[in-house]
Parts: C-alpha cells; sequence; structure tokens
C-alpha cells in the first residue's frame, strides 16, 4: 500500500508537486481500485499526471484519447476481417475440420486488442488513462459504464474476459460537457483548480530547471492575477513553464513590459484576451520590475553575466 | 461531540446531512467506500480523513467546493479552530438547525489552500437558488384569482413580481418540436447503421452473412449520425421587458417540454440558472418563483450579464451544437464594448444567436440603440416572439453559421 505522503514523494522525484488533497485521492483511488475522475480548467495537469503515476508506480500507461465519434471498435476490440476472410479462404482446402477452422478464425491472433481490452489483459496492473472523456458522446459513456463497472468484456465468439488486475483508471474532463450521474458516482472525483501561488512557484522551480527565485516569484505573481481577469483562455500551469522556459531562452532574468509584450504569445492565446490584458495593465505594474531600458538594448545586454560575475561599469 | 458514539453511526448521520442538506446524491456505495477506506488512511489525521471523504462523497465541482463547509459544520460546529472537546454537543442526531446555513463561507481551520472554495460557486450557490412560492400540478385555464395569495404572500420579493412558470399549450409543443426539427445543424462525426449510407459496414455485413451461409448477400452500411443541437436561453428579467417575459418564459417551457438538451438563465443584472425550474415546469407543473432582483425586475445589464454567463457556464454549454437564444429588448446601460465583445464571443463559439426583441413589432421601432446597435452584427435570426405562432415563424427562419 502507497500512502499519500509516498505519493507526494514519488511525484516530487520526478518534478509533479501534488497539494495534499489530490496525493490522498491518488492514495485511495489505488487503495479502493476505483476509477478516479479528475475535472478542472485546462492545462493544470491532468493528462501529466496521470503519466507520473505511471512511472510512479512503474505501471504501463494506457491511453484512450476520446474524441467525437469515438465508438466500440475503436476503444475496445475489433476483429481482423479482412485477414481472417483471406485465412478462411487458404484453410478451405486444407483439409482440417469446421470447428478446427473456426477456432483459428476466432483466436487472439486475429484479434485487434484496443485500449481498453488491453488494459484488462496485462499482466501488470497498467496505469488506464481515459482522457478528455467529455468529448466522446453519450453512448459511448454509457458504454464505458459497464466496463469500469465489471472490469470485464464479453465477445461473443471468445467469451467473457475478465481483468486479471484491475487496472488504475484516470478519466480527465475538460467540463466542455456535463458527464453523467452514472459515471460519476462510479468514480472517485477531484476538482483540480489552478495551483495556489507557493504551489505554482515550487512547480516553477521543480520543471524549469536553472529558473532564478526572483524569475519564478514574479511569474507566478502575475500568473495570479492573469487569471483574476475576464480572460476568454485563462492560462494554465502549462502556459507559465512555457512562458518560463521562453524567458530562460531568451536570457531574460527580469521581466519588465518590454519582456511581457514580446513573450505575451506564450501565455494569451486568443487575440481578445490581449485587449483585456491592456485595459488591466495597472494590476500587472506592481510585478513588472522597471530594469533600464539601455539594458536591454544590446540584445542580451547585461542581463546575462555570461559567467564572469556581474560587471559593473566604471563611472 | 459527535452525535453517535461509534464512527459509522457518524458517518451514516453526516452522509444523511449532505443529502438532505446540501444536494449530494450519496448511495449505500458511497458510505460502503467511505467506511471502507478508514482503513487505510489516517483517522486522527482530520484533513487526511477530510481529503478522502470529499474524493468519495462529492460528485462534482459544486458537491465538491461545497463539502467542506459542510464537513465543518457536522463535526466541528464552533468558532473556527476551537479543539473539538471544547465543542458545544450536537443533540440526538441531528445537525442544529441553521449551522450549516451560517458556515458556508466559512474556510477550514487550518486554510489548507486546497481547500479553498470557488467564490464564484460560492455565489452561485447563495443566488441562484430561486424559491418555490407556489406550486401546483393544476393544469392550463386554473382560474387566475387562485394565485393572488401567493402574490402577497411574504416570501414574495417586495413589488417585484414573482416568475410564473406554467405548462404550455399544444400549439407551442408543436412550434418547440418544428423548431428543433428545422435547426439543422450538420453531421456529426459519429457513425450509425443505416439501410443505405456512405460508408461500407463489414463488421455487420459479416455477422448478416451468417444467415446466409456465410456469403455475404446483403451489404449493411454506416451514415454519418445527425448533430443534436443544444438550446441556451437567456431571458432578459428587467423592468422595461416586463410586458413580453411571459412569452419568452413560455418559449423556454415549450423548448424543456420537447427536450432535455436546454438551459434557462435569468438575468437583469447578474444571472440566475432557471434550468431545473423550467424543466419542472415542463413535465406539466404550475409554479411561481421568486428570484433575486438582480435577475429578475431590476435594471439591465446584457453586457455584464452575458460576460459572466460565458465566464461560469460558457465551457460547458456554449458549442458548435449550441443555439443561443436571447430574449431582450437591448436596452442595455452598460458598456456597449462589453456587449460587444460578449457577442462576438458567442457567435464564434456557438451555432447561431437568436436575439428575440419584443419592440421589433412595434410600427416605427429601429433597432438602433446604443446596445442593440452594438449586439447587430453578431445575430444571426433577429425577431420577435409573442406567442407560439411567432415561435412557429422563428423556427422557419432561423438560421445558423455552420
Amino acid at each position: 500500500m502507497i500512502s499519500a505522503a509516498d505519493i507526494r514523494t514519488r511525484f516530487r522525484e520526478r518534478g509533479f508537486v501534488v497539494d495534499d488533497a489530490y496525493a490522498t485521492g491518488l492514495e485511495i483511488m489505488l487503495a479502493l481500485q476505483k476509477p478516479l475522475l479528475l475535472e478542472g480548467p485546462a492545462g493544470v495537469g491532468k493528462t501529466e499526471s496521470a503519466k507520473v503515476l505511471a512511472e510512479a508506480l512503474q505501471a504501463r500507461l494506457i491511453r484512450l484519447q476520446c474524441y467525437e465519434g469515438l465508438d466500440s471498435m475503436s476503444a475496445l476490440y475489433e476483429w481482423n476481417y479482412p485477414r481472417q476472410m483471406l485465412h478462411a479462404r487458404l484453410s478451405e482446402s486444407s483439409g482440417s475440420s469446421l470447428e478446427q477452422r473456426e477456432a483459428e478464425i476466432f483466436s487472439d491472433a486475429y484479434l485487434l486488442k484496443r485500449p481498453l481490452l488491453e488494459a484488462l489483459t496485462q499482466d501488470q496492473a497498467p496505469v488506464l488513462l481515459i482522457d478528455e472523456v467529455d468529448r466522446a458522446d453519450e453512448a459511448f459513456e454509457a458504454y464505458l459504464l459497464e466496463v469500469l463497472a465489471e472490469w470485464q468484456v464479453t465477445i461473443p465468439e471468445l467469451g467473457t474476459i475478465r481483468a486479471r488486475h484491475r487496472p488504475h483508471v484516470v478519466l480527465t474532463s475538460n467540463r466542455t460537457r456535463e458527464l453523467s450521474d452514472a459515471l460519476r458516482r462510479r468514480c472517485l472525483y477531484l476538482w483540480l483548480p489552478y495551483p495556489s501561488l507557493a504551489q505554482e512557484i515550487e512547480i516553477l522551480r521543480a520543471r524549469v530547471p536553472g529558473v532564478s527565485e526572483q524569475l519564478a516569484d514574479r511569474i507566478a505573481h502575475l500568473m495570479q492575477v492573469l487569471r483574476g481577469l475576464p480572460l476568454q483562455k485563462a492560462p494554465g500551469v502549462a502556459e507559465s513553464l512555457d512562458w518560463a522556459m521562453a524567458l530562460m531562452s531568451l536570457h531574460r532574468e527580469h521581466l519588465d513590459a518590454r519582456t511581457l509584450e514580446q513573450t505575451l504569445g506564450c501565455i494569451l492565446k486568443v487575440h481578445e484576451d490581449r485587449a483585456v490584458v491592456d485595459e488591466h495593465r495597472a494590476a500587472l505594474e506592481p510585478y513588472l520590475s522597471d530594469a533600464p531600458a539601455a539594458l536591454e538594448a544590446g540584445g542580451y545586454g547585461l542581463a546575462t553575466d555570461f559567467g564572469i560575475g556581474t560587471a559593473t561599469p566604471r563611472p | 461531540m459527535y452525535p453517535f458514539g461509534d464512527l459509522p453511526g457518524n458517518l451514516t448521520a453526516f452522509c444523511a446531512a449532505l443529502r438532505r442538506e446540501h444536494g449530494f446524491g450519496i448511495g449505500p456505495g458511497e458510505i460502503a467506500d467511505a467506511t471502507r477506506v478508514l482503513r487505510v488512511i489516517d483517522l486522527a489525521d482530520q484533513q487526511h480523513v477530510r481529503h478522502a471523504w470529499r474524493a468519495i462523497l462529492s460528485n462534482s465541482r459544486d458537491t465538491a467546493a461545497r463539502f467542506d463547509a459542510a464537513f465543518d459544520a457536522f463535526f466541528f460546529p464552533g468558532p473556527a479552530g476551537t479543539p473539538q472537546a471544547q465543542q458545544p454537543p450536537l443533540s440526538g442526531g441531528k445537525e442544529q438547525p441553521g449551522t450549516a446555513g451560517d458556515t458556508s463561507g466559512r474556510r477550514p481551520p487550518d486554510g489548507d489552500p486546497s481547500a479553498d472554495v470557488d467564490p464564484e460557486i460560492e455565489l452561485e450557490g447563495a443566488r441562484s437558488a430561486p424559491a418555490v412560492l407556489a406550486e401546483d400540478s393544476g393544469t392550463d385555464g386554473e382560474p387566475a384569482g387562485r394565485w393572488a395569495r401567493s402574490n402577497y404572500s411574504p416570501l414574495a420579493v417586495e413589488g417585484q413580481e414573482p416568475i410564473l412558470l406554467r405548462p404550455v399549450p399544444t400549439p407551442w409543443r408543436n412550434a418547440a418540436r418544428l423548431l428543433l426539427r428545422r435547426l439543422q445543424l450538420g453531421l456529426s462525426r459519429r457513425w450509425e447503421p443505416a439501410r443505405r449510407g456512405r460508408r461500407f459496414d463489414l463488421r455487420r455485413t459479416w455477422r448478416a452473412s451468417l444467415q446466409t451461409g456465410g456469403e455475404a448477400v446483403t451489404a449493411r452500411w454506416l451514415r454519418r449520425a445527425h448533430r443534436s443541437p443544444n438550446l441556451v436561453l437567456l431571458i432578459d428579467g428587467s423592468r422595461s421587458m416586463s410586458a413580453a417575459q411571459q412569452a419568452g418564459l413560455d418559449l423556454a417551457t415549450a423548448v424543456a417540454t420537447v427536450t432535455r438538451r436546454v438551459e434557462v438563465f435569468a438575468f437583469s443584472t447578474s444571472l440566475t440558472v432557471l434550468t431545473h425550474h423550467v424543466r419542472r415546469a415542463g413535465t406539466g407543473r404550475r409554479m411561481r418563483i421568486a428570484i433575486s432582483r438582480e435577475s429578475w425586475g431590476g435594471g439591465t445589464s446584457i453586457g455584464a450579464s452575458l460576460r459572466s454567463f460565458l465566464r461560469r457556464h460558457g465551457e460547458r454549454h456554449v458549442g458548435a451544437e449550441t443555439l443561443i437564444v436571447i430574449v431582450s429588448d437591448g436596452l442595455d446601460v452598460g458598456e456597449p464594448q462589453i456587449l460587444r465583445d460578449a457577442m462576438r464571443e458567442l457567435y464564434r463559439r456557438a451555432a447561431g444567436v437568436v436575439w428575440i426583441n419584443p419592440l421589433l413589432d412595434t410600427p416605427g421601432y429601429e433597432p438602433t440603440s446604443r446596445g442593440m446597435a452594438a449586439a447587430r452584427p453578431f445575430i444571426t435570426t433577429f425577431i420577435s416572439v409573442h406567442d407560439s405562432a411567432g415561435l412557429a415563424r422563428l423556427a422557419r427562419l432561423v438560421r445558423v453559421r455552420r
């Protein structure tokens, strides 16, 4: 049994910061062997956390990406019809009995396992990530219920396949559509909010190697302000990581108005949101340093010291 | 202390309180899980128990956000931070009256950031609970005098007309059905079996061939399913609209009678969800409900209301299959820029934006008010609806972008 504290350390080792509620959620998901439904705004690390969970448990990650029109054939299994037909034609004159030929045609060799069946037939319990389940339509959701409740799949030609080891199931949803109550009740539920200020600083320091304390602090503060604005697409953690990476690669150690202007594309993904940010510029000001523009003028300026310590020009 | 001496008793009482007072959907399965989990988690660690039970007992963002307050109210009814030994005892299994209500906004004692209650949800919870003043399953044609009493009920907000939701007669329903049928949203990406279609269905043909001795005699086909539309109705409840509101409410009820894929909101200066009540009216109930003045019978702030709709409900309720229907006279007192931005976003994200303006029938009316002028470019169908014939006309004229 893995404790919540244990999960936190294992996630931490892999550069993923989780809070208590989340670690406890994962702990009881493993203990109760129930699926975990993660909801939250885009870019808070729902998918990423399932990947890290698989790594932490040293289990295989099987991913089912949901989309509109996803059907049971692409989620569960399908017979390889062309090969079956070919085999049927070729074995017509082989002299083997009908039963034999039938058993050959409907054997594992002609079964194309899709993610759900794949997850049920593993030797070691895998992590099954059912990503963006809200994108699949209601019919598929109902279908999923059966698999999640019984952990078995019935294939008419082969019989019932029962899970050898219950997979650790993580479902994620961006709430583009309301999920059914039936599905919700079969799952443990976790709402993943945007991280708090302290958490975000911790995440930045864990994920972006070499980011200075001051820069991480500034980025996190600005993100908190930006998420409070009436934006169409509020920036998530993914955006703040991207932004930190961008600033690092541009060798900007300070965040000033000009840098913000140049790198706004990392955080804002909708054109109209730029206007909103311009409108609320005053709210951002306190977190922008007013480094003299002259330093920035010559390309890299003095923001980097090229490894020789800060050079101070003599007066 | 706890209402019962033993843990299972307390847990069951807690779940009953969650169900009764906070609208949680908890069954025996959840209670069993909550008991089972105590074997793995540390019972002495209050936060640990709280997190675990939240994951098990809540099943949506709303319930998860309300859980902490309910947990505190039940197990720690005193002021925040009081150790349990010093807390007043609860009497026999029932929670003290008012406990749940006045602690709803309280933070958990140790200020755990992850347990932060989303301010949005709290507001929503506080505001969007319209009080049902009178309800009856009676049918249409009830004498109006019967409802006079509820008009003077002490529950009614002073000087404010309550909202009347009533079952609608057949012509309304037919018109609503026509509207849904006429909404051509194109084809979904899902394939469905059909007698004739564009894609050969090898699997079903193969199965069908078993009946004919393995020879595929009849081919089976698949075709793209039609998209079914979602409707979102936003009804302007401001005073200037008071003469035309009933038609908007009847329209909403008519649509709710024929489909479940409808969401209804009322707004004046802020937004209130009416979906639940309208659906009930759609099943044949008649009721009067009172909602906050900010959503019914107040001033008009269309732009801000639409924007708050987009921020709070947009991700869930606005998509390529959504038809937005706004019932408003467009007399907006807010900044036209806000309305323009909100309308542009709606137009871009939804399949179509219908604006029902009751003034449109008035001779000599030109939609040139500031609000209307800002919204005009993003309206796909501009019309007035006063009765079921008007809705039928909308069904014939409705246009979607794709």
